[in-house]
């Protein structure tokens, strides 16, 4: 009996030996022309098999084409178990296995990241390879010629493959630059809204609603106008029974430096950004006159969004004017909002047990959008019949650029495209603990005109209503037809600091909303013309890809 | 020690005792509520009722700690702080301390003794934002980035006024005979200066040497431009607890608690030292 | 009364010399920056170079020469002389005024609370109550707390929605005016007790005779306080009101963690402003400017404040 169990298992043994040519701690290279990578338990212990192909020519056994080869790669601090910095950690073993070299990942405090990488940069002390960038940091890397053009890398057939074909294009130009490419496909950030469904489909909330406001709640609302009316609707009410105090409608996280000002931006998108299938002068701007410079951040239909957004601050709790990130999601994971719109790290923080009461209670939709805007070559308010989709990228999207002074960009590069390709960034997305969240064409469900399928999401632990509605939402959000422009000229982060602070002041009453605005764009001349208006000009043109 | 005499002492002094107590209690209170948040859930941190006393509020978990703890990060931090500091101290009082005594025992008669404490003391003054960036540039230049080496030197120059400022007062405030004695019986100044007063002064110059450490301990700025990896302080690490996410406050409870505890500790133990040592302008005897 | 001898130059000279030698090229830079409009960029270009062995023959893989990246830098730094320019903006910007207010509210608000609070505290301890070793412990504490991390936690005290504060029904980091106070009463608590345990300290070293000879002399206990223990610690009062004030000019960590400087620029320090526009603008020339714009009005108040208390600082 032994004897047999014994050769049964040898004979497995050599069965297994055989199909692989390698084996190794973290990649086997199997003999049928496919690797396999062997990821830990913060990702479940997957195994990617891929053929060897997709990792490029100069991986496969036996090569070492990095050996003795270390680069640094700084990111925002979150440890190995948090955003962004998370998955480095995670694919460092595999990817010095396969190529003999070494990773220093450097973390850095997620408010300095910036300062560091600069000081880097502008001193020509070149310490580091790659940076895990913002996209609102390009205007300040690129035109400089600090960033290292990937093109040739990409096309060369040696590193793991992906293809910006799989980007909407209005995350794509984000990685680009006037056609040139710099930045490896990562993270695809975009505020969407998510909602208390429970509460909007309640019976004798929706009867109360048509009584009071002479329309059916809409679930999800799909305008703004409809989201304020519903927000009124259940603010100061105790509609949610996970504790016993009054809930909100919306909450917000308008915390000054702190990413507060996106609200305002994706908020706005739709009062402002006039439709067109070009960048022109009217059509599908929103920060300044590609003309001429001239700040636009003031127009009539910026002004209506902030008044509304006040008008919508009223409808959350007084204390979210000095609310950041944590505070806000903290409120509307633990039941006591109806919307909040932001980023992809709610939709995934609302399936950990450990941060949220309202998993499988957790929907997600396109943004609404104004029910009119203001137009620019009218000079006038344009009402619509219908509410159009218009969607944004606010956020970072934070993603690998190579430093210019590195000396091993093909390294570097391959370190970072092995977490690009699609099998891998497919997984990366499914999980919320690590940040990425999903912008990608085979991130989607295959009813949404994607790859994936329900039962992925489910087994990386969301509740299968929730995925449904949070991969349709962004699908929607980056293939909407219009939106938002990005700002990613010289000094965006001085720009986006005077918004914010006027944002702010007028969020918590200091200012009106029109004096708020007119401040910040007088402070943007400034700085503008500090800066060099001809040159910010050029880059401002460059940036949205407005052609005279 | 001198107390004043009071009649119905016993009354007063209970009061006194509670007043004490009371205000102990309000110094102590945000300590405590950061080690509360370090033993709460996420889901906790905001909804804990009352005075958040752990099973009585909430229900406590050591998976923060745990988490945290072990990490390489906190480990190198709390070291490169203990490092950092220590050589900073060492060095200011090094070389601050024969100054002090310069500037209150000798005239200067074309840099006057007043000016020249000025001049130490303007040295904090300057907010460091404008010398962070030629700092780095000289740090660079000598290869120096992400050294301990290099956060001792700039700590030490800037936390050398305290030595100055602080130990001149106590210098003053010694009867200057003592030290005349001594140079009569044929000692030079800088026996006078080693065997008279510095002796006399060694209470001050510990607690002088604890508050300079705690300064240098809290330093964040040129910390975190200085330093990438290796040479990471606590307060770097502090902000490290800030994510893309916001800011994880049951790590941060950690991390708080954790850079409390050394300098604590230290000072715990020269406790006596502070109290008697703090003295700037009337210890007598 | 004080001694002369050349030996006094050996004691000073190390300090002197050594904070010299560190801060005369940082202060040098940062002013030149303050007066010239620097621009700087790296011209970066990269060129492929054969790897070399020790004898200088190039090393071969697969048959070709071996390559690796060199990167050639080459620093371009324009400067144009502006003279006053930054100095003449720092006087018209809204926003350094504003800087301005806040942090000279900021510093009526708190250092005059913790010199007097610092004061009564040590008054009250200075009696023999249980305890008192334990309690002076604790009374170190918060000087020891990293700023950052003590703005953070406060942050989490003054929630609002139901943090242990709240019941006051205080806006305390909503509203603009209260976010103010609630910075200051952070720094009240991290810096009243060092304010304490010096007065302290030099209350004790007060003798027992001279409370006698008062007593004797017919003064009631508001005498004693007002002309005894006043004048005589004033000399201590003097030196930690000028720290105080050097440190609270510096005001940065707590308002970074707690507020962000907002709502609005409502908690804004000046110090902070200055950081933001040097190391997130980078606009450094104006952010020296900025510096030493403080450190000038600092120094001219020092010195007038000095030229009549000749007594304490002779």
């Amino acid at each position: 009996m032994r004897t047999r169990t014994m050769l049964l298992l040898g004979s497995a043994a050599l069965a297994l030996l055989a199909g692989t040519v390698r084996a190794g701690q973290y990649v086997d290279w199997n003999a049928d022309g496919t690797a396999t990578l062997k990821l830990g338990p913060e990702y479940d212990n997957a195994r990617i098999t891929v053929p060897q192909s997709m990792l490029g020519s100069a991986f496969g056994p036996g090569k070492q084409p990095f050996k003795g080869v270390t680069i640094s790669v700084t990111v925002n601090g979150a440890g190995p178990k948090g955003g962004i910095s998370g998955p480095l950690y995670s694919f460092r073993p595999i990817w010095e296995e396969i190529s003999g070299g070494k990773v220093n990942i450097v973390e850095l405090p997620f408010a300095e990241h910036y300062t560091k990488m600069m000081l880097d940069l502008r001193n020509g002390t070149g310490q580091y390879d790659a940076f895990m960038v913002g996209a609102f940091w390009y205007g300040d890397i690129v035109p400089a010629g600090y960033g290292y053009q990937i093109d040739e890398l990409m096309k060369s057939g040696k590193y793991p493959q992906w293809s910006y074909d799989v980007m909407p294009p209005s995350l794509k130009t984000l990685h680009q630059w006037e056609g040139k490419s710099y930045g490896v496909l990562n993270d695809a950030d975009g505020q969407v809204l998510y909602y208390r469904k429970s509460a909007l489909e309640n019976p004798e909330h929706r009867a109360a609603f048509k009584a009071q406001f002479g329309y059916d709640l809409p679930s999800p609302p799909a305008t703004w106008q409809q989201l304020l009316d519903v927000s009124k609707y259940f603010n100061g009410k105790n509609w949610d029974k996970n504790d016993a105090d009054p809930d909100s409608g919306t909450v917000l996280h308008l915390k000054v430096g702190e990413q507060g000002h996106y609200h305002f931006q994706s908020l706005s998108a739709s009062f402002v950004i006039n439709p067109g299938d070009k960048v022109t002068r009217t059509q599908n701007v929103y920060w300044f006159d590609p003309a001429d410079m001239k700040p636009l951040i003031n127009s009539p239909g910026h002004v209506k969004a902030l008044e509304f957004l006040q008008e919508l601050h009223k409808t959350g709790p007084a204390a979210q004017v000095g609310w950041s990130l944590g505070e806000a999601w903290d409120y509307f994971l633990r039941g006591k909002a109806v919307f909040v719109f932001s980023w992809g790290d709610v939709g995934a923080l609302c399936q950990d047990k450990a941060r949220s009461k309202i998993q499988g209670d957790c929907a997600a939709a396109m943004l609404p959008s104004s029910d009119e805007y203001w137009d620019f070559a009218k000079q006038s308010w344009v009402k619509l019949g219908k509410p159009r989709q218009v969607g944004n990228t606010t956020g970072g999207s934070w993603h690998g650029v190579i430093s210019n002074y590195s000396a091993n960009p093909e390294a570097t590069y391959s370190f970072l495209s092995l977490m690009a390709i699609p099998p891998v960034s497919k997984l990366m997305a499914m999980y919320g603990w690590d940040g990425v969240d999903p912008g990608f064409s085979y991130q989607f469900l295959k009813e949404d005109g994607g790859t994936a399928s329900l039962d992925e999401y489910v087994k990386a632990g969301w509740d299968p209503n929730d995925a449904k509605t949070y991969t349709r939402a962004y699908k929607d959000l980056f293939y909407a037809p219009t939106t938002l422009t990005y700002l990613r000229i010289p000094g965006t982060f001085e720009y986006w600091d005077i918004l914010d602070k006027n944002l702010s002041a007028a969020m918590s009453g200091a200012k009106s909303a029109k004096q708020a605005l007119d401040d910040t764009a007088a402070a943007w001349q400034g700085v503008t013309n500090r800066i060099g208006r001809d040159k910010q000009l050029a880059d401002y043109r460059a940036a949205i890809g407005y052609k005279e | 020690m001198a107390e004043p005499a009071r009649r119905g002492a016993s009354l007063a002094d209970g009061l006194a005792s509670l007043a004490a107590v009371c205000v102990a209690f309000v110094f102590l209170f945000p300590i405590y509520w950061a080690f509360s948040q370090s033993l709460r859930n996420p889901l906790d941190t905001f909804t804990v009722a009352g005075f958040g006393i752990p099973w009585v509020n909430f229900t406590p978990t050591l998976a923060n700690w745990i988490d945290q703890v072990g990490t390489p990060e906190t480990l190198r931090s709390l070291t490169n702080s203990t490092i950092v500091s220590i050589g900073a101290a060492a060095l200011a009082l090094l070389l601050g301390t024969p100054a002090a005594y310069a500037v209150a025992r000798f005239r200067f008669a074309r840099w006057k003794n007043r000016d020249i404490t000025i001049w130490f003391l303007s040295q904090r003054v300057l907010p460091p934002v404008a010398t962070v960036v030629p700092f780095y540039l000289v740090m660079r230049a000598l290869g120096l980035l992400d050294t301990h080496l290099a956060l001792i030197l700039v700590n030490a120059t800037f936390v050398m006024p305290f030595v100055v400022v602080i130990l001149r007062q106590t210098f003053l405030d010694l009867p200057l005979e003592l030290e005349e004695a001594a140079l009569v019986d044929g000692a030079s100044h800088w026996g006078a200066f080693w065997r008279v007063a510095l002796p006399l002064a060694a209470p001050t110059l510990a607690a002088t040497g604890l508050i300079v450490f705690a300064f240098t301990w809290n330093e964040f700025l040129f910390a975190v431009a200085l330093s990438s990896r290796n040479a990471i302080t606590v307060p770097v690490h502090i902000a490290g607890a800030v994510d893309t996410r916001g800011v994880q406050f049951w790590f941060m409870g950690v991390r708080a608690m954790t850079a409390i505890v050394p300098p604590v500790l230290i000072a715990l133990l020269a406790q006596r030292y502070i109290v008697r040592g703090l003295t700037l302008g009337a210890v007598k005897g | 009364m004080r001694w002369t001898g050349r030996i006094r130059f050996l004691f000073l000279a190390p300090a002197v010399l050594w904070v010299l030698a560190f801060t005369i090229f940082p202060l040098g830079y940062s002013l030149y920056l303050a007066f010239f409009k620097v621009e700087q960029k790296v011209e970066i270009k990269r060129v492929q170079q054969p790897v070399l062995d020790e004898q200088g023959r190039p090393v071969l893989e697969d048959g070709q020469p071996k390559m690796r990246n060199v990167v050639l830098r080459e620093n371009v730094t324009t400067a144009t002389f502006i003279g006053l320019d930054n100095f003449r903006r720092l006087l018209a910007d809204p926003q350094v005024r504003d800087a301005v207010r806040v942090t000279l509210v900021f510093l009526l608000l708190a250092v005059p609370s913790e010199l007097l609070l610092g004061f009564l505290l040590a008054l009250l301890f200075n009696r023999q109550i249980m305890g008192r070793g334990v309690l002076r412990a604790v009374m170190i504490l918060p000087i020891f707390a990293t700023p950052l991390a003590v703005g953070y936690v406060f942050f989490t005290i003054f929630y609002e929605v139901g943090g242990p504060l709240a019941w006051t029904g205080i806006p305390w980091l909503s509203n603009p005016t209260w976010a103010l106070v609630s910075v200051a009463l952070v720094d009240i608590w991290q810096w009243t007790p060092f304010c304490f345990l010096v007065i302290l300290a030099a209350l004790q070293g007060v003798p027992d005779d001279l409370y006698e000879a008062a007593r004797i002399d017919g003064a009631s206990n508001w005498d004693l306080l007002t002309k005894v223990l006043v004048p005589l610690l004033t000399p201590t009062f003097v030196i930690v009101l000028l720290i105080r004030l050097a440190e609270a000019l510096k005001l940065f960590d707590i308002p970074f963690a707690m507020t962000g400087g907002g709502p609005g620029t409502a908690t804004q320090p000046y110090s902070m402003l200055a950081f933001r526009t040097g190391l997130r603008f980078f606009d450094l020339g104006y952010a020296s400017a900025m510096a030493y714009g403080l450190l000038a009005v600092v120094m001219v108040v020092i010195t007038v404040f000095f030229r009549r208390m000749r007594e304490s600082y002779g």
